[in-house]
């Protein structure tokens, strides 16, 4: 028997055509942007470009009094070894963020996504330190860095008889900046782990189950299935983490300032202390644009390759 | 006419006055900026160390005349560069805001003066007043711009209870210095503490050891770094460098010095685990503040070498006051400043926050504590805090970094001046 369906009336057809058009809905009319876009151009665009300007200027960022210098201020950066070593430290900081922080929060998220009783509490207390201030994390954990044999992380190792590995943790010029990225990976690890249990919780179970039937291992399903499908993840915690680490700033400003000397300097303090401290805003503006750049490119060209990634897979 | 609200309102009608709307509020936004804000109160922010002196002295004022208010609040040290210097860039600085003496920092006299952000006190008649070997710190151009009660001084401040547990008394010499550190460290006290991860507290030794080792050999040693014909290696800053050092090979500092901050230095000399701070005597009250009783501390004048003729004083002008050159209250905020600059407010001042006031009518009244330090002052053997001459805002935060990277081993004496000589010759 075959049945024969009448065709949908014109409007209907009409209006299926402009939900395509739409994605799913009436197209709206281009000028409800317009307020938006206006609110962006004010508090975004035109301070930015206004701001911009000032990287070609030797304004010292209070009075009237300004020349254009041209280029000067990025010619001073190239051979600014202040700067060019709080770049190292920022490219030092960003791996090691990224890496850590972001296979901490696979782990984590391996961890609670399995069908332990405690796993909604470890959920919660593994995302707790994110919902704090960086500010008073950063404050917590310089007071768990005192080095004072007798206080914080010092004791604790003296307490269980590992006196010998007490630190400067802050003071010393060669561990602050591991220091710094520690405290950085335990604050935000928990952020990882909540994209990558977004994840997880997308795998199809059955998946699992006929490779289990294939005889496939722990190790051969995350690498075969988990570790693919997980691919969106990945680029967003990667490029999150990347992006944070590359203008990490709160936390080096309230543990260190930057030193000792100038050991845990980052793009980000060096532009701070140039704007506000040696009253160099135009220079500052200069370190500001071509960190935004580097930012802009290292994030293209990991969005490129962290793209490519998922379609492969 | 039918008013606009009257009418059925479109949705094209609906978005002009919705952009009406926007447009005046960014215009109003954009031009309404008013220095010291709208609610009559005078505006004032200052610096945090000034506290006691500053809030007395307006409290007073206000009792005085009973038209006047005030909004008050207060900076640390490094907020003043951030906070404050944002709104001086953006037109709408506080009415009165604390200012640094001199040159030297982003937010000194000589840089806020030079960008036409102070208004001119020179007219006042305490301007006249003032000693001629400070005119640097309050002038520019010979026009008076900033207001600040008096002198801090820099030198040790000591826990007697430790001093006497150790058998000891306060050093007239840099060797007797060491034997006393020696004395204390035998005793288990920590014989200075030193809170070097707190950037402003690295400088202070040096500036302690420095009016021993340049000025009291050459006394012109500011003019001839601004000549050219001086540098921070080839003076005696190199002396007291390696005697900071000295300090620390010893053992003669707490354990990682850049590990610690100023808080807790100032808590060790309170409970006396530490004998002595390097320190300014605008702290005293903080260290009074951790001890048991106000009565344990005292201070005497740091010796820099084995000559006691040459161990002369660091005394700078405190953190001043000035009225915002673009301030709508100017007028009030300058008739406040010449109340502040009364001998008996002057004096007021000067002794809540443990200075030597700028003058005085009579006898000053000054914290028992300073008394060592007076002779110094009164025979012109104190020098103005370095920076305080420095030409521009990079030396004395080069000057911190230095010092904390040759406590922890990243660089030499050598080196560290070098890299100070380097940012006194770039640019103002």
């Amino acid at each position: 028997m075959t049945a024969t369906v009448a065709p949908p009336p014109e409007s209907v057809r009409r209006n299926a055509v402009r939900g395509k058009k739409g994605r799913g809905g009436i197209a709206p009319p281009w000028f409800f942007a317009v307020p938006a876009l206006l609110v962006y151009a004010l508090v975004m665009l035109y301070p930015s470009i206004v701001g911009a300007g000032s990287a070609f200027t030797d304004w010292s960022g209070v009075g009237e009094q300004r020349s254009f210098v041209g280029l000067a201020n990025f010619k001073q950066l190239i051979h600014d070894d202040q700067a060019l070593g709080a770049l190292r430290n920022t490219l030092f900081l960003t791996v090691a963020i990224v890496v850590v922080q972001n296979g901490l929060g696979l782990l984590l998220a391996l961890g609670v996504h399995t069908t332990i009783k405690s796993r909604m509490l470890l959920r919660v207390i593994f995302f707790a330190p994110v919902v704090v201030s960086p500010v008073m994390v950063s404050f917590l954990w310089k007071y768990v860095y005192n080095p004072a044999p007798d206080a914080g992380l010092n004791a604790a190792l003296g307490a269980v008889g590992l006196g010998s590995l007490r630190q400067d943790w802050l003071g010393n010029p060669s561990l602050a900046i591991w220091s710094v990225a520690f405290t950085v990976i335990w604050q935000c690890a928990g952020y990882s782990m909540v994209i990558f249990l977004a994840g997880l919780e997308g795998v199809p179970p059955e998946l699992h189950e006929s490779a289990m039937v294939d005889g496939a291992g722990t190790v051969a399903r995350f690498r075969h299935i988990t570790w693919p499908l997980l691919a969106p993840a990945v680029t967003i915690n990667v490029m999150l983490s990347t992006v944070g680490g590359l203008t990490l700033f709160t936390q080096i400003i309230a543990m260190t300032n930057g030193g000792p000397g100038y050991a845990t300097d980052t793009l980000s303090t060096v532009l701070y202390k140039q704007a506000f401290v040696f009253g160099k805003f135009g220079y500052s503006t200069a370190v500001a644009l071509v960190l935004a750049v580097f930012v802009a490119a290292v994030s293209f060209i990991q969005i490129g390759y962290l793209r490519s990634r998922e379609t492969a897979a | 006419m039918a008013s606009v609200f009257e009418r059925p309102v479109g949705r094209r009608h609906l978005l002009q006055l919705a952009g009406g709307v926007a447009a005046a509020s960014t215009l109003a936004a954009c031009g309404g900026s008013s220095s010291g804000g709208g609610d009559g109160r005078l505006k004032v922010i200052g610096a945090g160390s000034q506290e006691a002196g500053l809030r007395k002295a307006l409290t007073e004022y206000k009792a005085k005349n009973a038209d006047f208010d005030f909004n008050l609040s207060f900076s640390p040290a490094d907020q003043l560069q951030t906070a404050l210097r944002a709104q001086l860039a953006a037109g709408n600085a506080p009415d009165l805001h604390a200012v640094y003496p001199g040159n030297g920092s982003a937010m000194s006299m000589v840089q806020l003066s030079k960008a036409k952000l102070l208004a001119d006190l020179s007219d006042q008649a305490w301007t006249q007043k003032i000693p001629t070997g400070f005119k640097g710190a309050y002038q520019q151009d010979g026009k008076t711009f900033i207001f600040s009660p008096g002198t801090s001084v820099l030198g040790a401040i000591y826990n007697k209870k430790a001093f006497a547990t150790a058998g000891v008394q306060p050093p007239t010499t840099w060797s007797e210095l060491l034997t006393v550190c020696e004395a204390l460290k035998k005793k288990g006290i920590v014989p200075l503490a030193l809170g070097a991860q707190t950037p402003w507290v690295t400088q202070l030794i040096n500036y302690a050891l420095v009016p021993g080792t340049v000025y009291a050999k050459q006394p012109d040693f500011d003019d001839k770094m601004a000549a050219g014909s001086a540098t921070f290696a080839s003076s005696g800053w190199a002396d007291a460098m390696n005697k900071y050092l000295e300090l620390q090979k010893r053992g003669f500092f707490n354990d990682n010095p850049n590990g610690t901050t100023y808080e807790q230095a100032t808590s060790m000399v309170g409970t006396g685990k530490a004998a002595m701070a390097v320190q300014v005597s605008a702290v005293l009250q903080a260290y009074r503040a951790a001890a048991p009783s106000p009565d344990d501390l005292g201070m005497f004048p740091f010796p820099a070498t084995d000559t006691v003729a040459d161990n002369w004083i660091p005394g700078g002008i405190v953190v001043g006051l000035a009225v915002s050159a673009k301030s709508k209250k100017a007028d009030q905020a300058r008739k406040f400043i010449e109340f502040c600059a009364q001998p008996d407010v002057v004096g007021a001042w000067a002794e809540a926050v443990a200075c030597v006031p700028l003058y005085a009518e009579g006898q000053a009244k000054v914290d028992p504590v300073l008394k060592p330090f007076l002779p110094y002052l009164a025979d012109n053997r104190a020098v103005p805090f370095m920076d305080q001459r420095w030409p521009n805002a990079e030396v004395q935060p080069t000057h911190f970094a230095v010092v904390q990277e040759l406590l922890g081993g990243k660089t030499t004496v050598d080196g560290a001046l070098k890299e100070m000589d380097e940012a006194y010759r770039k640019s103002t």
